[in-house]
């Protein structure tokens, strides 16, 4: 099992007599190679729930595992990072080197790496994340979605088996959305590294093979992405919505025109409509 | 006429091994009531061209009009760039990164404080302000603003920029980052600032869905240019040359245009969610010989309304209502003001 939380809580010290729960009672597994979608609104818990999965916060009560690692031991602390690479919400807060390669290479160099052992792991993981022809060049004039990808290749040269990117789109125009998602997909289909994707958009969700919708804290949903957009009021209360798509058949259907269920994507709407009209 | 733009352009690092063109004869008119929406993807000098706007920038060639505010190349006469910052007010992407006092009111103040405003008008523009973005002041003005949510953050940070009341407010990526909901908020708040503040909007976005929700014109940037500057009612008759140029094109167009690919005509006049409706609702009544109103089809996706909200959260929107009908019924406006600082009160006990 890739991810193990049992009975999870993480409260926060808002002053000495208030307390806020960000997490509350939380379990979930999930098994090694899925990926994973995780939605809800600010303040939801999403993050909290993204730093306990490597030690950067520990539960204040219950138990967090990492392929069988608890982050309450120390002794584990160290291979629980080197198998979850974090990418956050902003692109110019995680490059550190004026050159790509130096940048990448940051990573094994600290972990004591041999020299032509990382020299192999920048190449390959500039290559997976298509940025291989830049590696002499510096990442500060870069687009979002190069900067975004620079630092998932920063990740990948560490070999984790667990990708969490924490809301990494949020910040990117369309089409650097999109570059960064495909390269995370790649890397869940051809490598077999877990993803777990933070995200504000549902589009972003519809090819994940898990969507997990939180809410104050709790798991509010747990299903393949197409049978949680089916509950559009439950998600409308926790301040979510459908996919366009989706919400369009449903308004549709409320004045009798029905072109059926479950539909998330712009083709197989086009194609319910044609075949109708 | 708010701003007029005449042959503008610009160049950066020019005579050295970088220079890059980012604005290339740039004529444009923005009229006093448009609520225009900038497009164009990074790079394609939008951004470049605002910071002319509020004098950022200074013009290499052409000039820009504002408000009876010249911007040329020359260096005299001196332009009174605190008028000019006065009246255009910037709200620049992730505004809520530039929040710096460590009280609300205090951040607020500074933009007011900087036009050398006496103590009293600033105070009372700070209070309006705080109340015009939807916030309690009373309840905000002492707290420090790391201590609110996002979308409070920002809204913090819209008040500062609203109480220098300018006459045009631009805003880029208003809405980044945000979740649906925050999304929400802000959009009505720049609506409701349209009619009550700043009667002329610029709004850059790369969200096309977002855009064509408010917008009634569309200028497009592309390669240091602009390619098109149209109603939006026209643009997406450009949908291929839209899309060629790698800008999104609203999702109704783009069923729209699919279904026509197929066979299935639908018109020409489809921008929004409700206008592809409504031409379904026509093909199929036709088609079915039923009697539906096209007009009935809500399109509520993004209407988070009450109904859907906490109790907290109704007391805020609740208040932010009342704000707008005692526009025109002042004596009621403290007394309601009052009652919801004891209703978020109670609901955080």
């Amino acid at each position: 099992m890739a991810v193990q939380l049992d009975r999870v809580t993480y409260s926060y010290n808002v002053s000495d007599a208030y307390r806020v729960d960000a997490l509350k009672d939380i379990s979930l597994h999930i098994e090694e190679g899925t990926f994973v979608a995780l939605v809800g609104h600010n303040g939801s818990g999403k993050s909290t729930l993204a730093k306990l999965l490597n030690g950067l916060l520990l539960p204040t009560s219950g138990e967090v595992k990492i392929f069988g690692n608890s982050t309450l031991d120390p002794d584990k602390i160290y291979d629980i990072r080197k198998s979850v690479g974090m990418v956050f919400q902003n692109p110019d807060n995680q490059m550190i080197a004026s050159i790509v390669e130096d940048d990448i290479a940051f990573g094994p160099e600290n972990l004591g790496i041999e020299r032509e052992e990382i020299v192999r792991r920048v190449e390959w993981a500039l290559s997976k994340v298509g940025m291989l022809e830049y590696r002499k060049l510096t990442p500060f004039k870069m687009s979002g979605g190069q900067k975004q990808r620079l630092a998932i290749a920063g990740v990948l040269a560490i070999l984790p088996k667990i990708l969490v990117l924490d809301e990494s789109t949020a910040m990117l125009d369309p089409k650097g959305r999109s570059e960064v998602l495909k390269v995370a997909h790649e890397l869940n289909r051809q490598e077999g590294i877990t993803v777990i994707h933070i995200t504000h958009f549902m589009e972003e969700a519809l090819n994940a093979d898990r969507l997990i919708v939180l809410d104050s804290g709790k798991i509010v949903f747990d299903d393949k992405p197409e049978e949680v957009f089916k509950h559009y009021e439950e998600l409308k209360e926790v301040k979510l919505t459908v996919p366009w798509e989706t919400q369009l058949a449903i308004s549709l259907k409320r004045v009798g025109i029905d072109i059926g269920e479950g539909i998330v994507k712009d083709e197989e709407l086009t194609d319910r409509l044609c075949r109708l009209l | 006429m708010p701003i007029v733009v005449k042959k503008l352009s610009f160049t950066y690092s020019a005579k050295t091994p970088y220079e890059r063109k980012a604005l290339n004869n740039i004529n444009l008119q923005i009229n006093e009531g448009d609520f225009l929406g900038i497009i164009g993807h990074t790079g394609s000098g939008k951004s470049t061209f605002i910071q002319h706007i509020n004098g950022l920038i200074k013009p290499q060639e052409g000039e820009i009009e504002i408000f009876d505010i010249k911007l040329t190349p020359q260096k005299r006469p001196k332009v009174n760039l605190r008028a000019l910052r006065s009246q255009v007010g910037m709200v620049f992407q992730y505004p809520e990164y530039q929040l710096f006092a460590d009280t609300v009111e205090k951040d607020v103040a500074f933009g007011p404080k900087n036009l050398g405003l006496s103590a009293e008008e600033v105070s009372s523009r700070v209070k309006e302000a705080i109340e015009m973005v939807g916030l309690d002041y009373e309840a905000v003005k002492d707290r420090a603003p790391f201590e609110l949510s996002g979308g409070q953050k920002r809204r913090v940070a819209i008040a500062g920029i609203i109480a220098m009341r300018p006459k045009m407010l631009i805003l880029d990526e208003p809405t980044a980052g945000l979740d649906p909901f925050g999304k929400e908020q802000i959009l009505n708040l720049i609506k409701y600032l349209k009619t009550h503040c700043s009667p002329t909007i610029v709004v850059i976005s790369h969200d096309i869905d977002e855009i064509t929700r408010f917008a009634n014109r569309i200028v497009v940037f592309n390669d240091s240019r602009i390619v098109y500057d149209e109603p939006m009612q026209q643009l997406f008759k450009h949908s291929i040359q839209l899309q060629n140029m790698g800008l999104d094109i609203p999702r109704a167009v783009k069923i729209a245009n699919a279904m026509r690919d197929r066979g299935v005509d639908l018109g020409d006049d489809i921008v929004t969610a409700e206008d592809l409706m409504a031409a379904i609702v026509e093909k199929y009544n036709e088609k079915h010989g039923t009697q539906i109103d096209k007009n009935a089809c809500v399109f509520d996706m993004y209407d988070f309304s009450q109904k859907w909200l906490t109790s907290e959260e109704r007391a805020a929107l609740e208040g932010e209502n009342n704000l707008q009908k005692t526009e025109e019924e002042k004596p009621e406006k403290s007394g309601k003001n009052k009652s919801k600082t004891k209703r978020s009160k109670k609901s955080k006990e």
